[in-house]
């Protein structure tokens, strides 16, 4: 139940709204998720009118508003292709205009093909009012924090690193009962994250170098299975999208 | 609070509360355009409308979130082109593109499809296909597999560029060819679904057509045409033609309370909390209904099934079954009702496996006084039915083989997921009549059936049934309307009852999951000599269609291959089955009913037996297939349990649709070819090309009636009633267009009311694929009837112009809207009904007519599948479906090519993603859209329609059914595709990647 609808002008007005102790406020994104909130009474603060939707170049690296959509992210030139598919693999055309990058990172699970993609390339969340910022990984891995009177207003990753990602699912748009994603810098530094179970995206290598990728993999799905998969099956589906997304010429 | 909008172009200033989406506020307000498929996740996108241009989901949107921004939703997209003496633009380009195209089918997901169509040109005015399909794949559609709006999009799009588009007709080129023709080339194949080549659609929206010598008949004005879907114009406008688009001052929201444990006493039972929260008008439990046994089954008189259901029950057998009833003055208070209400269930062990249900000491289901068997149900050993039906000597003819082949084999539970969820609204009339207004298959049997549960005559209940948004079988179900009425009854209120998605999964009905045992006899040539099948079904809690369903499985499908020679004529077949009870979710009708269930281990086995004894499977089928002339080998063994009797089956084109369909997919070059089942450059890659032949029925003989009446109107015009039940399968116009051709009349002459028990006559309703034969036999009868009364007044008043010799009705011939002699003289249709009515011996003219059927004429059909498969993962794409349907004379080629490519496209699911699983405790893993995946616009594989036409001489028009039959071969033939890429034999449907790559294991091991 949804007791209040707030919509600040500006980030210190929404800060103020958020910290507030008389109940729970949380930040509003797109709306996909709360939108159908039945089970706790919250306030909302609507983030629409804070201009966090900018994409913005900064270095080796690019800042991506919290509100920006995923379909505004998924349409951006030179986006990585492999982003740009576990973008299009997240949700269906109507809900990548509404979801924002910040709501779809804050509500994946572990079949967020997106959440895997931005964990391969370590992004990172930029949170207020402490100016902190955060891995994604922690963030999965800390599994949703209280929000309370705080908001993420950008997501951070890297233009230096390329991506590949592959899901693999029973249909086409189906959501993944395995996805992976390899991010490779040019130091040789390379990423290998894993989705399509559990709670959050895991992620099975950050080495220096891809060797030993494999075992990487298969040992991350060891305990993978679940209703939908066993976790003999996702080890060795897994391990082998991995071998053949290792083998892409993933030139930035 | 108050939100400021533009909505459709003007500034709104609404109330709106904080938790309310913008699909509730907007649909407060009257724009019943905006649809609801009941989804919590915004998975469907009925409801989608156009947020500053762009295509959103309405249902997750807060209604606050729109302030200061431009909506846009149907209304503001067309009108209707003909409104009296005002001028109106009419529809947009758009929606006529959407008519004309045949894109409309139960209309449900019209306007969202037409809004996402808007969005994308305005921006881009030249989309390929690729685009299209991305624009639409947040709406989903279970009707037409959406190549005609891919098509109707494309079209529109080029009209809006001022090009011109094609008729839709065709061109001369395009026109019919017949048999014996040469054959038409090879077809090209796509690589994958992802690199569909551009359709050729855009110039062909019309299927290919092929005809038999014999089916050649005298020319028809209207019957095999492409005629606008009568209620097309309204369902694309988003017109409140469904029964939620409904306002009644003081109505109520119900909300079902449901049990959360898989089979349990309720040990106590405590609604005080509940019934004192404000607001709420009614809480309702076992203790507060009259308790009386039914079946939810929605079928004629008597049931052919146990007796075994309650309105509410102090016992419950799923997790999902009912236990209480609430209505109050909003959704959020009646959820708030539900959570008061304190139950304490004594649990009881249950039974998830149906291979668990007949054990010695099982847990038994159903142990109510109550419970009436029919035939061998036996609610002792959870047996709701039993089948053993035997032709021939089966013994003898295993005997005589070669070879016997066993295998055992399952097929899912899968549910219908029509987007429009059960819906019903009830209240009482002036007359304290309880009028029921609800999206059903069956309002004749909701009324029977409904009237001892609520304690009503029948008289005193009147069904309304207004449009529908897709059933599948979903809605041959007395499923909701009780809830409703009880309710109403208890307060004296109007209610609403809508079901959400999750109840769509966990409370609602799906299709019978089998395991099946299969044993055939095969002689070294390919004869078959005998063929047995045994199904275990699993009818889950209630017995809901259990017998018939499951008969349904051998009648139909192990009816197709009799064998040859001495076989042929006399068959030696054995179908045996046990219908049980477990603690699941109850299942019960769905498209194809209970024969898409046998054609999967039929056509597998078939597959298996020619590839291990090196025979052609083509020709193979063939060989033992049925052939015209012969007896339906259970026609005289079974009759959904009735008295058989028995069926020469007079049209058989299966050959030809082989024929048709292999030449299309280029079965011959492609399935000997080892260099097409390579991918070049992709080594872990293999395409694979199958086959099934499959058959069904056309209603159910000497039971299934139909009624019509007819009135003749002052212009000349009439109205048809029909009890048949358009669930958006285009019915009401086949109908149309059949009473059209007899009077002589444009089909918009014919307006079409379909359905009111107080008003049409009675029809059993909409299943077995019997509405364009049964009831359009009785629309003929009926037409037939006015007709003659037209031509007898013709004749005389051609007569009272003395310009020729004196006539009767004999010389007359209807068409034109004229009443014409040979030699040329003629009145005018208007100028007879003014007369009727008017002028002298005044009469109205009208016609009735009702039909049933002594045989259930089958359809036959050739389905054809392409795929690729990953040999490492197992994961599958399906690259192209193609079938060739022989359904006797088409009435409409589009809206007939339309049940097919949606047919397809459900069995699609079947074949590769659909399924639901229940986890230890009787939970359901699927509980939305996104779980349960059913196809969308952006992932489809190719689909090809091509109808071979047979003349089926028990029907005026020689129509047999088209509806169900698309239901049968795609899983089948997807799976000997997979067989044929990479030798993995699945024998559990769907075909996941786990299956898949599991059976490849055994391959390589």
């Amino acid at each position: 139940m949804i007791r209040a609808y707030y919509r600040p002008k500006d980030l210190t007005e929404a800060l103020e709204i958020l910290s507030r102790t008389d109940g729970e406020y949380r930040p509003l994104g797109g709306g996909v998720t709360l939108s159908q909130n039945q089970e706790q009474t919250v306030s909302v603060v609507d983030l629409q009118s804070l201009g966090l939707n900018s994409l913005t170049q900064e270095g080796q690296f690019l800042q991506i508003g919290a509100t920006t959509t995923l379909q505004s992210l998924a349409v951006m030139e030179n986006l990585q292709p492999g982003l740009r598919s576990a973008i299009q693999s997240e949700t269906n055309f109507n809900l990548r205009h509404q979801a924002t990058v910040a709501g779809a990172l804050i509500s994946a699970s572990g079949r967020s093909t997106f959440g895997t993609a931005l964990l391969a390339l370590d992004a990172v969340l930029h949170w207020l009012p402490d100016s902190q910022d955060q891995m994604l990984g922690e963030w999965f891995a800390l599994h949703q924090p209280p929000m309370n009177s705080r908001l993420i207003t950008r997501i951070q990753i890297p233009l230096n690193a390329s991506l590949a990602f592959d899901t693999i699912g029973r249909t086409p748009a189906d959501l993944p009962i395995i996805c992976a994603a390899v991010a490779k810098w040019p130091s040789g530094r390379t990423r290998i994250t894993l989705g399509g179970f559990g709670s959050a995206p895991i992620l099975a290598l950050d080495a220096p170098e891809p060797g030993g990728a494999e075992a990487a993999v298969r040992d991350a799905l060891s305990r993978a299975g679940d209703q939908w998969a066993s976790a003999e099956y996702r080890q060795d589906a897994g391990a082998r999208v991995i071998l053949r997304l290792m083998g892409q010429d993933l030139t930035v | 609070m108050m939100i400021y909008f533009t909505l459709n172009g003007a500034l709104v200033e609404w109330e709106a509360a904080p938790s309310e989406t913008l699909l509730s506020v907007l649909r407060s307000h009257g724009m019943f355009g905006v649809k609801s498929g009941g989804c919590a996740k915004g998975e469907c996108g009925a409801c989608t409308v156009l947020l500053d241009k762009k295509p959103v989901n309405s249902c997750t949107l807060l209604a606050a979130q729109v302030t200061g921004h431009q909506v846009e939703t149907i209304e503001a997209m067309g009108e209707h082109p003909e409104q009296g003496w005002k001028k109106t633009s009419g529809l947009h380009p758009i929606q006529q593109a959407l008519v004309e195209s045949g894109a409309i089918q139960c209309g449900y997901c019209t306007p969202a499809f037409a809004l996402a169509a808007r969005a994308l040109i305005e921006k881009n005015p030249d989309p390929t296909e690729h685009e299209v399909r991305t624009a639409i794949s947040g709406i989903l559609c279970r009707c037409t597999g959406y190549l005609k709006p891919v098509q109707a999009i494309l079209r529109a799009a080029a009209v809006m560029r001022g090009e011109t588009v094609p008729p839709i007709m065709g061109t001369p080129e395009t026109e019919t060819p017949r048999w014996p023709v040469s054959m038409p080339p090879a077809g090209d194949q796509p690589a994958s679904a992802a690199s569909w080549p551009e359709t050729t659609s855009q110039t062909q929206v019309m299927p290919k057509i092929w005809t038999s010598q014999d089916a050649r008949e005298k020319p028809r004005t209207h019957i095999g045409r492409p005629e606008v879907k009568v209620d097309a114009v309204k369902l694309v406008q988003g017109k409140p033609a469904f029964s939620a688009d409904i306002e009644k001052r003081g109505m109520l929201v119900a909300k079902v309370l449901h049990s959360p444990v898989a089979h349990a006493w309720i040990k106590s039972i405590d609604l005080s909390e509940s019934r004192a929260l404000p607001g709420v008008a009614a809480v309702l439990c076992y203790k507060d209904v009259p308790r009386v046994i039914y079946s939810t089954a929605g079928q004629s008189d008597p049931i052919p099934g146990p007796l075994d259901a309650f309105s509410l029950d102090r016992k419950v057998r799923f997790v999902g079954d009912r236990v209480a009833f609430v209505a109050a003055e909003t959704v959020e208070i009646a959820e708030q009702a539900l959570h008061l209400i304190k139950v304490e269930y004594e649990e009881l062990p249950a039974i998830l496996d149906s291979r668990d249900s007949m054990r010695p000491g099982a847990e038994r289901i159903h142990d109510e006084p109550e419970f009436v068997n029919f035939a061998d149900s036996n609610p002792a050993k959870n047996v709701a039915a039993e089948i053993r039906i035997d032709i021939g000597d089966v013994e003898k003819g295993f005997a005589e083989a070669d070879r016997i082949y066993e295998e055992e084999y399952a097929v899912p539970k899968v549910q219908q997921a029509h987007i429009e969820p059960h819906v019903v609204v009830t209240y009482w009339d002036e007359d304290d009549r309880l009028v029921i207004r609800t999206s059903t298959q069956v309002p004749f049997h909701a009324r029977r059936i409904l009237a001892p549960v609520l304690d009503l005559p029948v008289k005193r209940i009147r069904v309304i049934k207004p449009r529908i948004g897709g059933g599948f079988g979903g809605k041959q179900e007395i499923l909701i309307e009780d809830v409703a009425a009880h309710l109403t009854i208890a307060t004296g209120r109007p209610v609403i009852y809508e079901t959400t998605r999750e109840e769509e999964f966990t409370a609602s009905r799906s299709r019978h999951p089998m395991r099946i045992r299969m044993k055939t006899g095969v002689k070294l040539d390919g004869t078959i000599t005998a063929n047995a099948m045994y199904a275990l079904s699993d009818t889950g809690a209630y017995g809901c269609h259990a017998l018939t369903v499951t008969g349904n499985t051998g009648h139909k499908a192990m009816a197709l291959y009799v064998g040859d020679g001495p076989y042929r004529l006399s068959p030696n077949i054995r179908f045996y089955a046990d219908v049980v009870y477990t603690n699941t979710p109850p299942a019960g009708a769905f498209r194809g009913y209970g024969v898409p269930q046998g054609f999967w281990p039929l056509e597998r086995q078939i597959e298996h037996i020619c590839r291990d004894l090196g025979l052609d499977s083509i020709d193979f089928r063939l060989k033992n297939a049925l052939r015209s002339g012969e007896l339906h080998p259970f026609s005289t063994a079974w009759s959904e349990g009735r008295e058989p009797r028995p069926e020469i089956v007079h049209t058989v084109g299966l050959e030809e649709c082989v024929r048709q369909a292999k030449a299309a997919i280029g079965w011959d070059q492609k399935y000997p070819n080892a260099d097409w089942h390579a991918v070049p450059g992709k080594p872990h890659l293999r395409r694979g090309i199958g086959v099934a032949t499959v058959m069904q029925g056309t209603a159910i003989p000497y039971l299934d009636m139909g009624g019509a009446s007819l009135k003749m109107n002052d212009d000349g015009s009439f109205n048809l009633l029909v009890g048949a039940t358009d669930l958006g399968t285009g019915s009401d116009t086949v109908l149309a267009q059949m009473a059209a051709e007899v009077l002589g009349v444009p089909v918009n002459d014919i307006l079409v009311y379909s359905s009111d028990t107080d008003f049409t006559p009675f029809d059993k309703g909409a299943y077995a694929s019997s509405t364009t034969y049964i009831s359009g036999a009785a629309v003929v009868r009926a037409a037939e009837m006015a007709a003659e009364r037209i031509k007898a007044r013709a004749a005389k008043l051609i007569n009272k112009q003395n310009k020729g010799p004196e006539v009767n009705e004999e010389d007359i011939s209807l068409g034109n809207k004229l009443a014409s002699t040979r030699d040329g003289r003629s009145v005018s249709l208007k100028e007879i009904a003014l007369n009727a009515l008017h002028h002298d011996d005044q009469e109205q003219i009208m016609g009735i007519g009702s039909y049933y059927s002594p045989v259930s004429p089958p359809p036959f059909a050739a389905q054809f599948a392409e795929v690729t498969v990953d040999i490492e993962t197992g994961k599958v794409v399906v690259d192209r479906l193609v079938m060739a349907v022989d359904s006797g004379i088409i009435v409409n080629p589009i809206t007939a090519s339309g049940q097919i490519e949606g047919g397809m496209t459900q069995a699609l699911g079947y074949a590769v993603c659909e399924e639901m699983v229940y986890d230890e405790k009787g939970r359901a893993r699927e509980t939305d859209l996104d779980d349960y995946h059913i196809f969308r616009a952006d992932e489809m594989p190719a689909l090809e329609t091509i109808f071979v036409q047979t003349y089926e001489p028990s029907h005026p028009f020689g129509v047999k059914a088209v509806a169900e039959i698309p239901m049968d071969g795609v899983a089948p033939a997807v799976g000997n595709a997979i067989l044929d890429a990479c030798g993995a034999e699945v024998l559990d449907n769907p075909a996941t990647p786990e299956r898949i790559w599991r059976a490849l294991k055994k391959v390589t091991s």
